[in-house]
């Protein structure tokens, strides 16, 4: 199962911050206090299913999740699933959680270590490249930021003393599918390549487990198209294909009303009955590596790996990541992706059925038109839950844990997953623990200046 | 607008809409045409716009759109050009606008509605035509 926040959830920000007023609950689930996690799993069996979260910066679903585990009475090392953490680019693509780097970092080494002996059957380390990749980075691109992240966080952790092999193999790839079969399935193979010989060579891991990585992906939303929405179905099916070729270990493609929306619950019907074709009838994941051997792709996978390579190394040749990621450098690279995107687009040097080739006059173009354009209204009523929820809850308790996590974030020791934990039981929102953590390193409570701190 | 000086244009985001790709795209397109650009960036509100615009003295406001917020924000934005009496010209452009949408917000006081798959040349035509019509005699 797949969690994903709304636009003020993936922003770590409340329902009822003025900015967040027309995007709450419309485009994924409004989670901002413990009691949203609890109503989110109630009655699902969570030490039997995975929940894969994009619930950005992740410390919280793990702080959440593990106290949910010991209140039902089961060990929280069932917990399976994933939380993406993406400490060194969030703020320069798609949504900010206006937080400095070090502590993006801090929160993220805390969840992987935290996780790695409370939870060690769950992927708190789950490197996301669709996430930062489907501006218009392109594959190379998309890996060669992915490992420099993964190798800035396995270098720290193993600084801080921590035993590379206890968190390894618990490390996965969230990986973009675009529309070029061959060197995406190529590029899924130098990943793989890549990570194994880092991990055993660079990193000292023994265990075998830590050498391979388990890659998810999710299709390109980016190369779906407004135009002739029902082509969008035949682009989910081909990318499908090239993922269980790739042999991939999960996949979710993006469903054909994605470029209008967020997808309808038939439109994901649409994409989960795909890859049951893909693999059910035409039998795509019978053999591992199908196309291993094959003289194009194996020397496609060879270019995309040296290629990945070269660019990890130009990268980190220019300073820390701390360093590279405060100087705009990443920044320039999205935007440059984008605008490179929109002119390949504009230009036709990347072809688009129905948008740049085989258009269709719009008055004609009418297949599942009507579906696709059909709208969500943002949950308001959820902005006055939330106020009259922080309006009823226990002030004295609120005021003790906000000072206590500005304490704990002006610390530099000290694992902030538990003191974290212990606010969201204490009805602290996430809103407001980003707001302590950020007064905690001498930052605004608020960076957009609209909300005062509750205590 | 007056004679003699570039097209000033804003560009605002509002809300979490994050996606920034088609602004970038778009305030590039627009100075490479000889416009200058004012950048506004996301988190935009209607206050906060139409502060913005008075202060540069922009001839349009240009909104970019990748989620569904600026249907909202659009009738919150007229009620303030209207309550503060000002008369700039509205565009809005992205990735959601539908041939419905645009309609839609046409009917609202919108100039102009540019979907994706818009032509550059289209969009640069129109809001010099809208910018050079405004305060004509």
């Amino acid at each position: 199962m797949d969690v994903i926040g709304d636009a003020p959830t993936m922003s770590a920000m409340d329902p009822d911050h003025p900015l967040a007023r027309h995007a709450v609950g419309n485009t994924g689930v409004s989670i901002c206090r413990f009691q949203d996690f609890e109503d989110l799993y109630a009655d699902l069996p969570l030490n039997e299913l995975t929940f894969s979260h994009s619930l950005p910066p992740g410390a919280y679903t793990i702080a959440a999740l593990h106290r949910i585990a010991k209140r039902r009475g089961f060990d929280p090392k069932e917990l399976r699933g994933s939380t993406i953490l993406l400490p060194a680019y969030c703020e320069d693509c798609s949504y900010q959680i206006h937080m400095p780097y070090d502590l993006r970092m801090r929160l993220a080494l805390d969840s992987v270590e935290f996780a790695a002996t409370e939870m060690p059957r769950f992927h708190a380390f789950l490197e996301d490249t669709y996430y930062i990749s489907d501006g218009g980075l392109n594959a190379v691109e998309e890996m060669a930021l992915g490992f420099v992240e993964i190798r800035e966080i396995v270098r720290t952790l193993i600084e801080r003393g921590i035993d590379v092999d206890s968190f390894a193999p618990r490390i996965a790839i969230l990986v973009n599918c675009r529309m070029d079969l061959f060197e995406e399935v190529a590029k899924i193979r130098a990943t793989r390549r890549i990570f194994a010989r880092m991990m055993r060579e660079e990193f000292g891991a023994k265990d075998p487990r830590s050498w391979s990585c388990a890659i998810t992906a999710h299709t390109s939303g980016l190369s779906l198209t407004m135009a002739q929405p029902v082509n969008n179905v035949a682009r989910g099916a081909v990318q499908g294909l090239a993922l269980a070729l790739a042999g991939v270990q999960a996949v979710e493609i993006s469903c054909f009303d994605e470029a209008y929306r967020t997808p309808s619950q038939d439109s994901h019907m649409v994409s989960l009955r795909t890859q049951q074709i893909v693999q059910l009838e035409a039998g795509a994941d019978r053999v591992a590596d199908p196309l291993g051997g094959s003289y194009f792709v194996e020397s496609l996978t060879d270019e995309m790996e040296r290629r990945i390579l070269d660019m990890v190394e130009a990268i980190e040749s220019k300073g820390t990541l701390k360093e590279v990621s405060e100087s705009g450098w990443f920044r320039e690279l999205f935007q440059n992706a984008m605008t490179r995107r929109a002119e390949a687009i504009q230009d036709g040097s990347e072809t688009q059925i129905g948008v740049n080739a085989f258009e269709i006059p719009e008055d004609e173009d009418n297949l599942l038109r009507d579906h696709s354009a059909s709208k969500l209204e943002p949950c308001w009523d959820r902005i006055d839950e939330i106020r009259r929820f922080k309006d009823d809850r226990d002030a004295g308790a609120v005021a003790e844990h906000f000072a206590r996590i500005r304490e704990v974030g002006a610390a530099t020791e000290g694992n902030l997953i538990e003191p974290i934990a212990d606010a969201l039981e204490a009805n602290l929102t996430q809103g407001e623990i980003a707001g302590a953590l950020r007064l905690g390193v001498g930052e605004a409570y608020d960076p957009l200046g609209q909300m005062e701190p509750p205590a | 607008m007056a004679a003699g000086r570039p097209i000033r244009i804003l560009l605002a985001i509002f809300g979490l809409d994050q996606h920034e790709a088609g602004a970038f795209a778009v305030a590039r397109l627009l100075r490479d045409a000889g416009m200058e650009v004012i950048y506004l960036g996301r988190f935009g509100t209607p206050e906060i716009v139409v502060d913005a615009a008075l202060e540069e003295g922009v001839d349009v406001i240009g909104l970019s759109c990748h989620s569904w917020e600026y249907l909202y924000y659009l009738d919150e934005l007229f009620e303030l050009l209207k309550e503060r009496r000002l008369d700039i010209p509205v565009v809005v452009g992205g990735s959601v606008l539908s041939q419905d949408d645009k309609k839609e917000i046409q009917a609202k006081g919108v100039a102009a509605a540019f979907g994706p798959g818009s032509d550059a040349g289209d969009i640069v035509q129109q809001i010099r035509s809208l910018a050079e019509t405004r305060g004509a005699p």
